[in-house]
């Protein structure tokens, strides 16, 4: 990390120069590579952790019998235009087959197989439930629903994921056999690539019923694209690959402030509109939640919490200036650092004494892109290490990350 | 007016419901959260940009391009750059309070957020909720043996709490379901229990369905056919601390809903399914 006095040790840099290397960093790398996979990670385990809690629960929830039945959904989606793919049929098949492909594009997503085009998969998935039953939600399916959409934008699996390991794996081996183009070719992506290509004819024909235009026109052309990066690759390797990747970073980098932005609107207006009540002013507020029959899954801890007013004042004050501050220290590492702890150990206490764990899950995994580098990078290593002993491999040792983010560019899409 | 009928239709915010007294406005100006790209850019190198990118050598990036790709490159910079500003300057515009900017552009800003962008983050705020609203439902049912009958006020709520107690990892269906369903229902019902619009008309459904799953999963009503069915909400404010001097009022108000007529569209079969498939996992949690 420069730190604030780097600036100061060496000659200031014409301004023409600081603004030609940022342009170079925003085109020539995906950055926060740890940030967005842990993300990444975070979002599709959240979903996945619900999805399978609720799998008992599926029918009441999203299913066309449900007491939200899909005709009050057909009702309320040809009014507001929000996307889901579970008004094509009323059939409880396609509803099976759509919870079914949420949950598998879920732990897809998580292990980073052919990340691009699953986090596709995902984000239908996603809104495809939650807009079919937009009044079962709260504030950690909104985070989700959102990260969702933006994830597709980025290149979240260039580390930690199953992808990394397959390029790290076929740069090796390219080293290994220098003549030999392309060691084996990868079946899975192309073949991925034409299946969804047949479920977005199936989105077109019912577009009338699926939501807003501007969606299927974005998998329209993340689906191009990924076909074009493809052909690309092996037709014309050179300028017009670099190209596309410039593209792909930008859009990356675009996807990844938005991320971090809406993180800290989340904070701040949270922050803002409790000052403003008089419970927050007064130091109570934390009491009442607490006496909610919803939000009280362990009267007893709650009772015990709540009997201390001088407790209570701590924690309620605490929270205002902790999401109030947090916007403003970005520009301070140790201070954001240290809030960053506060906000996650918050939401871990959430999550156990308002009884919502998903929620804070969410919560959680947003805030987690906030973590430093050194963190992560550290983080990734002790969980190698520790899957190799549980695994009785011998640690590989000399990529800690599997692949180091930045270098050699190999293709990262589905058919990469 | 078109556009203020559309505004209305949404106004009620259906996305997030963390429980909050929404009360009154003042300006909160935060638009700093818009400027966040230092932090984790720096860490990842944007401002290391200063020191160590090496330009071009890595193979990438716009220096690695020829003239004409250079500009393709740059107007998508610059076309990525004002898709940012525009969509973080409406995200903040739609969870900030109603200001200057919303009152003469808030059709843009509703047009870009809805239905996707929508979001909430008044969370427990201004005011937490202070007051525990329960949803109770009575019965008309016919039995074979002794005619129409009205049952008692069953408090459905409660079931939900009682599924809620000592469960690490709530359902969706005890949590959500019935708070937000009665949420929507008052939300779009004027006071004096006309539906506004259609999503009056929804609500009154999606209340009466959940009402019906809720009552075909009792016993004390077995093989009992329910004609009709009369729902309210009881608030109950929540005790004042006991270290706190102030003294509130306990006592409970009620609002009736009116009297439905139960259909065949109110039964939930499928959930009904679903509810017997769920009853194993379920009560071995109750059981805990």
């Amino acid at each position: 990390m420069s730190g604030p006095s780097a600036p100061r040790t060496r000659p200031r840099e014409p301004f023409d120069r600081r603004i030609a290397r940022a342009v170079q960093a925003v085109t020539g790398r995906a950055l926060g590579p740890h940030q967005t996979a842990i993300v990444r990670i975070g979002f599709s385990l959240t979903w996945l952790v619900f999805l399978l809690r609720e799998l008992p629960h599926r029918h009441e929830m999203y299913g066309p019998d449900g007491p939200w039945s899909w005709e009050l959904a057909r009702r309320l989606t040809a009014d507001n235009r929000a996307f889901t793919v579970l008004m094509w049929s009323d059939g409880r098949v396609w509803f099976e087959v759509v919870y079914g492909l949420a949950v598998l594009s879920a732990a897809l997503l998580l292990v980073g197989w052919h990340t691009r085009a699953v986090s596709v998969v995902f984000m239908v998935g996603v809104l495809s439930l939650q807009n079919r039953s937009v009044f079962l939600g709260d504030g950690g399916d909104n985070v989700l629903h959102l990260a969702a959409i933006y994830l597709v934008l980025t290149r979240c699996g260039q580390v930690w994921s199953l992808d990394a390991r397959r390029a790290a794996r076929r740069s090796a081996s390219r080293a290994a056999v220098k003549a030999d183009r392309g060691p084996r070719e990868d079946i899975a992506g192309p073949l991925l690539w034409t299946v969804l290509g047949g479920f977005l004819l199936a989105t077109t024909w019912f577009s009338d019923v699926t939501g807003e235009w501007w969606l299927p026109v974005l998998l329209w052309v993340l689906w191009l694209g990924h076909g074009l990066w493809w052909l690309v690759c092996r037709l014309a390797p050179g300028e017009p690959r670099t190209l596309l990747d410039v593209l792909a970073n930008l859009t990356h980098n675009a996807a990844l402030v938005v991320i971090m932005a809406e993180v800290c609107l989340i904070y701040a207006t949270a922050g803002w509109y409790k000052i403003q009540g008089s419970r927050w002013q007064d130091g109570t507020a934390l009491y009442y939640p607490l006496h909610l029959d919803y939000f009280s899954p362990w009267p007893a801890l709650s009772e015990l919490l709540g009997a201390s007013g001088i407790m209570v004042l701590l924690l309620t004050y605490g929270t205002v200036i902790v999401q109030i501050a947090f916007p403003f220290t970005l520009f301070h590492r140790k201070a954001k650092n240290v809030l960053l702890v506060a906000m996650m150990l918050e939401h871990a206490g959430i999550a156990v004494l308002l009884g919502l764990p998903v929620f804070s899950l969410a919560m959680i995994s947003a805030d987690a892109v906030f973590l430093p580098t050194a963190f992560l990078v550290a983080l990734g290593a002790r969980v190698a290490r520790g899957r190799d002993r549980v695994l009785g491999r011998r640690s590989a040792g000399t990529l800690p990350e599997q692949r180091r983010a930045g270098e050699e560019h190999g293709p990262r899409t589905l058919v990469g | 007016m078109v556009s203020t009928l559309w505004i209305t239709e949404w106004a009620d915010r259906d996305r997030g419901g963390m429980d909050a007294d929404v009360g009154r406005d003042i300006d909160a100006d935060v638009d700093r959260g818009v400027e966040t790209g230092a932090e984790t850019g720096a860490e990842a190198g944007v401002e290391p940009a200063v020191e160590t990118v090496p330009a071009g050598s890595a193979g990438g990036g716009i220096m690695a391009l020829s003239l004409p790709y250079q500009v393709v490159a740059a107007v998508a910079l610059a076309v990525a750059g004002v898709f940012v500003c525009v969509h973080l300057a409406m995200v903040f515009l739609h969870v900030a309070p109603s200001n200057t900017l919303t009152k003469r552009h808030g059709q843009a800003v509703d047009d870009w957020i809805y239905p996707e962008f929508e979001q909430n983050w008044k969370l427990f705020a201004p005011n937490p909720l202070q007051q525990n609203v329960s949803v109770e439902v009575r019965a008309e049912v016919v039995t074979a043996g002794d005619g129409r009958r009205t049952t008692d006020w069953i408090d459905l709520t409660a079931q939900d709490a009682e599924a809620i107690r000592h469960n690490p990892l709530p359902s969706h269906t005890q949590q959500n379901e019935l708070r937000r369903a009665v949420d929507f229902y008052l939300n779009s019902h004027s006071d004096d229990g006309t539906p506004n619009g259609t999503r009056g008309q929804l609500s009154e459904d999606y209340m009466r369905r959940i009402a019906m799953l809720r009552l075909d999963g009792l016993a004390s009503l077995e093989g009992a056919d329910v004609r009709r069915v009369q729902l309210r909400a009881v608030t109950r404010p929540v005790p004042a601390p006991r270290w706190s001097t102030e003294k509130n009022d306990h006592t409970a108000s009620y609002r009736d809903f009116p009297w439905w007529r139960v259909t065949d569209a109110d039964l939930p079969d499928g959930a009904a399914r679903s509810r017997a498939e769920a009853a194993a996992p379920s009560r071995t949690e109750a059981g805990r």
